[in-house]
């Protein structure tokens, strides 16, 4: 199976997959991905702070950019207030 | 062969030498196993209990979406299913996680064994104490900590239960595991393990990379995780 890599960007700057995992298929990948992000935006939520600006960056063996995955994509926000 | 197995008991009792004898008679074979495998399958009926002396293990429970969660990680030294001897079938199974060199004790012999020398049945019945303390600070890590503290608890943890088979020192160890594994460990996400990592690297108080925990603080690493040793059960007393 090919090996990717999920490169988080967000608030703090990039945080770099030196390791990466095995799977197969654009849904595994993805949904890899999105289940990362709900894990992190989770844990923000629990400290009163979300902040959807990230983005995911997946590499794949050669080191290409096979896919982005913004935070906003993660999550359906509802009832949120309009300002900004 | 088996001195991983009775430098752990000697960090918690003294063992005679006859009460050594005895243990060294428990093993039938040793065995050599590869990555992923199963050691032990939930339900199955048991007549054989099974002593880690190299490679990592987990016992773990999952989910029919396949999803996963470790409940306890063994290393060199443990007896990973020695609670199998009394309840004949687990509640969960056993896998290895790195290539595994194990010991196979038949329970038949386990039965001698602790028939003619009841304080060894004392100091099994330890051990499998300390690993239900094991589990209670994990629930406690997972319903209550953050992933930080999480991480970080696992790491001071791994790092104290190493360290007495003589396979971690102030400054780390090996751990030949995965973000994977590590995620499945923590109730968290590979994706969300890293960023964690990242944390904790950026605060200066551990690295995981290519396979070995750096501890760069031991005293801010162990404030982190308000981790007390205490569950453990380190000191050496008369059971």
């Amino acid at each position: 199976m090919p090996r990717y890599r999920f490169n988080i960007y967000n608030g703090t700057g990039l945080t770099e997959d030196d390791e990466g995992r095995e799977l197969a298929g654009d849904d595994a990948i993805r949904e890899e991905a999105l289940k990362g992000i709900r894990s992190i935006l989770g844990e923000d939520i629990m400290s009163g702070v979300l902040d959807l600006g990230g983005r995911i960056e997946i590499l794949d063996e050669a080191g290409g950019l096979y896919l982005t995955v913004p935070f906003t994509e993660a999550v359906t926000v509802i009832g949120a207030s309009t300002e900004g | 062969m088996i001195d991983v197995y009775l430098l752990k008991l000697r960090a918690r009792d003294t063992v005679s030498a006859a009460e050594e004898e005895a243990i060294r008679s428990l093993f039938s074979e040793i065995k050599e196993i590869g990555t992923d495998k199963t050691l032990v399958r939930a339900g199955e009926r048991l007549n054989i209990s099974l002593l880690l002396l190299d490679g990592l293990a987990c016992r773990f429970k999952d989910l029919r979406d396949g999803s996963r969660q470790i409940s306890e990680l063994h290393v060199p030294g443990d007896f990973a299913d020695l609670h199998g001897f009394t309840l004949k079938r687990l509640d969960h199974s056993v896998m290895t996680l790195t290539h595994c060199r194990i010991a196979v004790a038949p329970h038949e012999r386990i039965k001698t064994v602790t028939a003619d020398h009841p304080h060894l049945a004392r100091l099994f019945w330890l051990t499998t104490n300390i690993d239900a303390a094991i589990h209670r600070e994990w629930v406690l890590s997972l319903g209550r900590r953050n992933a930080q503290s999480r991480i970080a608890h696992l790491f001071c943890e791994l790092q104290a239960r190493l360290a007495i088979v003589g396979l971690a020192d102030e400054t780390g160890y090996e751990l030949r595991l995965t973000q994977t594994d590590l995620a499945e460990c923590m109730g968290l996400t590979p994706v969300h393990v890293n960023r964690t990592l990242r944390d904790l690297r950026e605060l200066g108080l551990v690295e995981f990379r290519n396979r070995r925990v750096t501890i760069l603080d031991l005293a801010g690493l162990q404030r982190a995780a308000e981790f007390d040793p205490g569950y453990l059960n380190l000191t050496a007393e008369p059971r």
